[in-house]
């Protein structure tokens, strides 16, 4: 069984009945919304029309918001509903990352992520949901779509209808007829700053590029908010997790970079530890009930890479303290077995992001090929980066952290650049170098050109330093390291916003 | 699932999966649900489920309301689907209902004014205490013989007949209504025709629709007539919509023509001649149901009055209205013309039609563009026909209540002004001027769910009348919101919401009539649950009370010993010489004036009060075409005789049916009992130019612009399909989906004047300017520019008008008789009991155009003729978004030069309106004569 929808837009007038029929059932938040009408203007007076969509949650076949979701709170049910359980979600809002149609927001009030559920509080009772019972066109055909006998699944298998976003293989459920096909396809059309009888909410205040407008003389009149819901927490997250994965991953070739005494001996550990800790905090505090935060122990969706992250990060939680006692106590052999076990586990704290990205489905441009390669040089740059003060010399550390930068502009350049299979990279791509974080004019541009350059030029500057000032290159070391880590910082804050910049609807 | 023998209105095509829409009926009393915000943890709700009627807009669609067991209170308003007209369905504004009734900001209990009149000073009083000071007013007038001082005005009636019975019951002429700042031109337009002011279109069976409207996303009556539009388009039928702007109705349309503004009569006088000219008119239709004999009477005198000669007679008449003239005209092409035109004609008698506001109520002359819509459904036949353009009276069922009062013999000439004996109706936005005039005085005004400083055209006008207590006495707001008018009352009286009160509607919706019951569910279901409420205000929120009993105690107040004579009317008819409840008011109409409803109640073992209590809508009649075609008894044509001339049936010199289709007929409600292509009322009240259905050149037309100087027509007046005027400012749902009204311009006339989207422009009026941002887009006719009359609304004091929707502005006088005013702060999320109230994120809330709107009243209908020549320019340096500035001294000049245009002296028989016009509260024959 799978109940779904087919939205009739020969019939649709745009009226929004169900948007606030919606509400009221399932006692919506004010700038919320289970289900939206967004018009569109196209054509040039006077052959222009005014088009309507109705969207909402397509209780796709293959809902990648199910298998995001790190603690199964989102479910699919035997009828096909994708139904969202508020007393286990934890709040991480992987499954809005997750969503390629923008269907779910988080309830401030409670902390759990909402969604359209189908009515299913209704369908339980055999009643229909409140969207399709309000709507005066019967527009809104609700149904079993493997039912042969059922009036959708007759529609479907007869009329000329289409889902949203296909390319996104998560078979939606929710079918359109009638409607204008580029309505499905978002980002398509221009936006201009405010619309034709509301405000454009504020949500997502940057400017529309305009190389993103691809069909003529068309543009969105109306529609609702989408929040941008990670920000600076998960930017601030791949920084630390770069800075501990990166150190444990040099760690065994302490001593040939040129590390000493107590920094060989133990600043690796020390420094993955610190990052890892602060890593854990900033995973935790983003989740908007915190308090719920082990339940990802104790009901794990194990597909969800949210999961296997955290697994990862418990196991490199355990093996480096490890790896200290083991110093501590003297076994000196265990612990250069242990740094050994740790540069895969710290290569797996930096890279299994990618991976978490990957199952964004929402978010193409984190779905990029290069991404683990490239979290995987930003680790081994921060690592570089953050044991180069402590060495005698800035030397191979040096080295490795001015061809991580360049790698690191290089793989940035590639995200901006390269030729995007998917519409939503290609938009998101477009948006990196107008993103604004906080006051800071020009994130991008700051990020990937002074937050390359000038920690470069300040390592070659150490490197040429006179012995005789060689104290002064611990100060400049160490600054060309915070200016790395900044640079970073802001372009993971760039990267991840961009990414969640594009309407999915 | 039992169902009601009445059937049930959810068509049985939409039934497309094993679940129902509704819970089955028979639960309704104990219905189980549930709680969506516990899901999936499954807690139990337990319901009862009340009908009644939605007092968004005009519609009086069905609404059933869950009432919470536990708590006794409204959980959500679903469709009624025992609703003949809506049929379970409901627009944007039924489930928002719900946030109106939980609204935060609204008005709990009676207020009291207690600074200077509009000084935003009030305190809490009590029901009686404001019972018997406006008791105490109305006594002493009636008292006296002052009948025309006391007035209610209503904005949204959302009831039949109530409150004409309760003014006649106190013999006095005061029914003021906003019918003329609404829909009085299209209202002159039909009555013309046919002795009905509205029409009823059969969407549902028609093959081609013409749209003066925007009936797919508001208007009389939207939510029923858009799911009969859809249904004929599903069905094959086609849709032409005329309108200035690209409206949501537009864009769903075969043809979109987007006239110059004003020019509408024209292009359908040409449509007329191409189907006169193509033969594609309907010829019985024409020969037996208009007056064409009376015409070519007095047209070709002497003349043999063949119908042949009046068809030559009518070619030549509208000869000049070529599709090429047309097109020069109004802007829309000759092709286009001809192809609508022959849809027209292909479509026979199943053409509908609808117009409402839009052009008739934007231009002078804006009544002749009814009168042509109604002559192309003439010309082909489908007046009153299946699939055609009803008559509203034909569709629309008053039930009447008990011991009407006899009517009133007195005349308020501030109502009805002798300038405008035609007028269709109150020259109600008139009377802030009437009344600066010198023309009478009010001792006790009610404003009731009316907002005229904020509505009508020239605030300020009201603004200055309404504190000046010399000129109005006393001032009661009845209102479920504060608004920018209850500002100025001495009472601030609550009333209930569409399921806080009690009131009997009914509809022109489609072919069939019907009435729909609107009650204050809470008490209904407590009521029913075994407490007892001696008033609705002891079950509703607050104190928050219904007119309809705050009516019969006042009057009993007025009259405790019934001296004057208007006790009696509020005495039961159940239990003699004592006061009347709001039950049996109501019990005795459905026992006694509801054809057929006695026996429907019957069958389901209940009352008819009690029927309509549990489904809150009842059919009267189906399929009520033709009713025109109705036979005159045959007693009726024995007492009458033949006029072979007109072939009609007369009695005392007048006509009282005609000889149609070969029977003695009931006919139209006109002078003639034929559709009247020729009116001799124009004739007799002065205005023989308009005989006919003609073109009146609009005051915005172009020739009186200058675009080299910016000089645009601005369209004002367009309805979003979330809002409702200024009653839904108290809705969250609504407000997050609609919240600015920027300026729609052309991008050509963007480039010429130098704006884009956002910036701002100043446009002004002959007495003031206000300054909004622009809406640059393709939907919408060069040369003209449109803003939404939904939003701009404003308050002076932090409480006020619904936070959700108004900006705090100043009111400035910068000289004596002119003011700005000036947002001082936008709307701002705020703490209430409400967690939504923290969530807005809208800050703009739109821009006020009415105060900057002098008067137009069309010289013969009486509209206000809404449309205006404006300049527009860049703003200026010192403009500020939504600045609004009024000069009151050219308010009066305005109001002066459109007064010149009337030609009120002519009076036949002295009489001071034509008898056989429709009038609100109609008063006696002695007051009609001068």
């Amino acid at each position: 069984m799978q109940y779904g929808f087919l939205i009739d837009h020969r019939r649709c007038i745009g009226c929004h009945a169900c948007t606030v029929a919606c509400k009221a059932e399932n006692d919506v938040p004010v700038g919320d919304f289970r289900t939206w009408v967004q018009y569109a203007e196209h054509g040039r007076y006077p052959a222009v029309k005014r088009h309507f969509a109705v969207l909402r949650c397509n209780h796709c076949t293959n809902a990648p918001c199910v298998t995001i979701c790190p603690v199964n709170a989102l479910e699919k049910r035997d009828d096909g509903i994708v139904d969202l359980d508020r007393d286990a979600c934890i709040g991480c809002r992987a499954c809005m990352q997750g969503c390629p149609y923008d269907a779910i927001y988080l309830n401030e009030d409670s902390g759990s992520a909402e969604k359209c559920h189908y009515c299913a509080h209704r369908t339980e009772q055999g009643l229909e949901p409140a969207c399709v019972i309000v709507c005066p066109e019967g527009a809104i055909v609700p149904g079993d779509l493997q039912n042969p006998e059922s009036r959708i699944a007759q529609m479907v298998a007869e009329l000329d209808t289409e889902v949203r976003r296909p390319e996104q293989n998560t078979g939606p459920n929710v079918h359109y007829v009638g409607h204008e096909p580029s309505m499905l396809r978002p980002g398509s059309a221009e936006r201009p700053e405010t619309y034709i009888w509301s405000e454009r909410p504020d949500d997502k205040p940057e400017a529309w590029p305009e190389e993103l407008a691809t069909v003529p003389d068309a543009r969105v009149v109306l529609d609702t908010g989408h929040k941008v819901e990670w920000g600076w927490h998960v930017a601030a997250y791949l920084v630390t997790k770069g800075i501990a994965a990166g150190a444990a991953m040099l760690a065994p070739f302490a001593a040939f970079l040129g590390l000493s005494g107590f920094a060989h001996d133990y600043l690796p550990e020390l420094i993955a530890l610190v990052f890892t800790l602060a890593t854990t905090w900033l995973l935790v505090d983003d989740l908007a009930r915190p308090k719920l935060f082990l339940t990802l122990l104790t009901r794990p969706n194990t597909k969800s890479w949210l999961v296997k992250g955290a697994w990862i990060l418990m196991a490199f939680s355990a093996t480096v303290p490890l790896t200290l006692l083991a110093r501590l106590i003297g076994l000196d052999g265990l612990a250069g077995f242990l740094r050994l076990v740790n540069v895969p586990l710290g290569m797996g704290v930096a890279g299994y992001t990618a991976f978490l990205f990957a199952q964004c489905e929402g978010r193409d441009l984190w779905q990029s090929k290069l991404l683990l390669p490239h979290l995987l040089v930003q680790a081994t740059m921060c690592g570089a980066a953050i044991l180069m003060p402590f060495a005698g010399a800035p030397g191979w550390l040096a080295a490795i952290l001015v061809v991580g930068l360049t790698l690191h502009g290089l793989f940035a350049a590639a995200e901006r650049n390269a030729v995007h299979s998917t519409d939503n990279a290609r938009q998101a791509a477009a948006f990196l170098p107008v993103v604004k974080i906080g006051p800071i004019a020009q994130p991008w541009k700051l990020a990937t050109r002074a937050g390359i350059l000038i920690p470069t030029m300040l390592v070659v500057a150490a490197t040429r330093l006179p012995d005789s000032l060689e104290p002064a290159a611990v100060v400049v070391t160490g600054l060309a390291a915070l200016i790395a880590f900044a640079g970073l910082y802001l372009y993971e804050a760039v990267f991840v916003r961009a990414g969640q910049l594009p309407p999915l609807s | 699932m039992t169902r009601a023998s009445q059937p049930d209105f959810h068509p049985d095509q939409w039934q497309v999966t094993p679940l129902e829409s509704f819970p089955p009926f028979e639960k309704w009393d104990d219905w189980t649900e549930y709680d969506a915000k516990a899901w999936p943890r499954k807690v139990e709700k337990r319901y009862m489920l009340v009908p009644t009627t939605c007092f968004n807009c005009e519609a009086a669609c069905g609404l059933v309301a869950y009432v919470d067991k536990d708590t006794n209170s409204i959980r959500k308003l679903e469709g009624n689907p025992h609703h003949p007209a809506s049929r379970g369905k409901n627009c944007a504004k039924g489930p928002a209902t719900l946030n109106q009734i939980d609204d935060p900001g609204r008005i709990l209990y009676p207020m009291k004014r207690v600074g200077e009149r509009g000084s935003g000073q009030f305190e809490r009083t009590t029901w009686d205490e404001a019972l018997d000071a406006i008791a105490a007013k109305i006594r002493l007038a009636l008292q006296e013989d002052r009948r025309t001082e006391v007035m209610y005005h209503v904005g949204r009636p959302g009831a039949d007949g109530y409150m004409d019975r309760v003014l006649q019951s106190w013999g006095v002429d005061g029914h003021n209504s906003h019918t003329n700042v609404c829909s009085a031109a299209a209202r002159l337009g039909y009555a013309l025709w046919s002795g009905s002011d509205r029409p009823s279109p059969d969407h549902e069976n028609s093959k081609f629709m013409l749209l003066l409207s925007a009936h797919l996303e508001t208007g009389h009556y939207f939510n029923p007539h858009a799911q009969r539009i859809i249904e004929a388009k599903s069905k094959g039928a086609k849709l032409a919509v005329c309108d200035v702007r690209l409206s949501n109705t537009a864009s769903m349309a075969d043809y979109w023509l987007a006239t110059w503004p004003g020019t509408e009569a024209f292009m359908l006088l040409a449509m007329a001649r191409v189907i006169l000219e193509e033969e594609l008119y309907n010829k019985e239709f024409l020969e037996q149901w208009v007056n064409w004999r009376e015409f070519l009477l007095v047209k070709r005198p002497g003349e043999a009055p063949g119908f042949e000669t009046f068809i030559r007679v009518l070619k030549t008449h509208y000869a000049k209205y070529t599709p090429e003239a047309a097109e020069k005209e109004c802007g829309v092409k000759a092709d286009t013309i001809v192809e609508v035109a022959r849809e027209i004609g292909k479509a026979g008698t199943a053409f509908a039609t609808h117009i409402w506001r839009n052009a008739a109520s934007g231009n002078l002359g804006g009544w002749q563009i009814a009168r042509a819509l109604q002559f192309l459904c003439t010309l082909v036949g489908s007046v009153g026909a299946k699939g055609g353009t009803n008559l509203n009276s034909s569709d629309k069922f008053v039930a009447p209540p008990f011991l009407k009062p006899s009517p009133q013999t007195v005349w308020n000439e501030l109502l009805y002004p002798p300038e405008y004996p035609l007028s269709h109706h109150e020259l109600s936005y008139l009377l802030p001027h009437l009344l600066k005039d010198g023309r009478g005085h009010i001792a006790s005004y009610f404003t009731r769910v009316y907002n005229p400083v904020w509505t009508n055209p020239d605030g300020m006008l009201w603004e200055q009348v309404l504190r000046d207590e010399s000129t109005i006495e006393q001032h009661t707001a009845l209102t479920p919101t504060w608004n920018e008018t209850a500002q100025y009352a001495d009472y601030v009286l609550p009333v209930g919401l569409g399921a806080e009160r009690h009131d009997l509607m009914s509809q022109e919706t489609h072919s069939a009539k019907w009435i729909s019951f609107r009650q204050p569910v809470l008490r209904v279901a407590r009521e029913r649950m075994g407490e007892t409420f001696e008033t609705t205000r002891e079950a509703n929120p607050g104190e928050v009370w219904e007119e309809d009993e705050f009516w019969i105690e006042l009057s009993w107040r007025i009259d405790p010993d019934g001296s004057l004579g208007v006790r009696r009317y509020y005495e039961s008819p159940y239990r003699p010489g004592e006061k009347i409840t709001i039950e049996e008011y109501y019990r005795w109409i459905f026992e006694n004036s509801v054809p057929g409803l006695p026996e429907e109640a019957k069958k389901h073992g209940l009352s008819p009060l009690d029927y309509m209590r549990r489904h809150g809508a009842f059919l009267v009649e189906a399929d009520t075409w033709e009713k025109h075609k109705t036979e005159l008894p045959e007693e009726t044509v024995q007492a009458g005789e033949f006029d072979v001339d007109t072939a009609s049936v007369m009695k005392d010199g007048k006509a009282i049916g005609v000889l149609a289709e070969g029977r003695p007929r009931v006919g139209y409600n006109t002078p003639s009992r034929r559709l009247e292509l020729y009116s001799k009322t124009m004739v007799d009240w002065g205005w023989p130019e308009h005989a006919l259905p003609g073109y009146i050149e609009s005051h915005i037309h172009r020739k009186h612009l200058d675009v080299n100087k910016g000089e645009y027509a601005l369209c004002p007046t367009f309805r979003l399909p979330t809002l409702i005027h200024t009653r839904s400012g108290n809705s969250k749902w609504l407000y997050e989906l609609s919240n600015t009204n920027p300026v729609w311009i052309h991008p050509e006339d963007a480039e010429r004047l130098g704006v884009d989207t956002t910036d701002l422009v100043r446009i002004s009026t002959r007495i003031g300017h206000f300054v909004n941002k622009v809406w640059v887009t393709e939907g919408m006719r060069p040369g003209v520019v449109a803003c939404s009359h939904h939003l701009g609304r404003w308050r002076l004091f932090d409480e006020g008008t619904d936070r959700w929707a108004s900006s705090k502005v100043t009111r400035e006088e910068v000289e004596p008789g002119r003011f700005r005013f000036r947002r001082i702060e936008d709307i701002r999320p705020w703490s209430s009991n409400d967690p939504d109230t923290k969530r807005v994120w809208w800050t703009d809330g739109g821009v006020h155009q009415n105060l900057t709107f002098p008067v137009q009243p069309d010289p013969i209908s009486g509209m206000h003729c809404w449309h205006q020549v404006v300049t527009v320019e860049r703003a200026r340096s010192e403009d500020r978004y939504a600045d609004v500035f009024v000069d009151t001294e050219k308010s009066m000049e305005v109001f002066r030069e459109w007064l010149a245009m009337t030609r009120g002296s002519k009076r036949p028989n002295g009489l001071r309106r034509p008898l056989h016009f429709a009038r609100a509260v109609k008063p006696a024959l002695e007051a009609y004569k001068i």
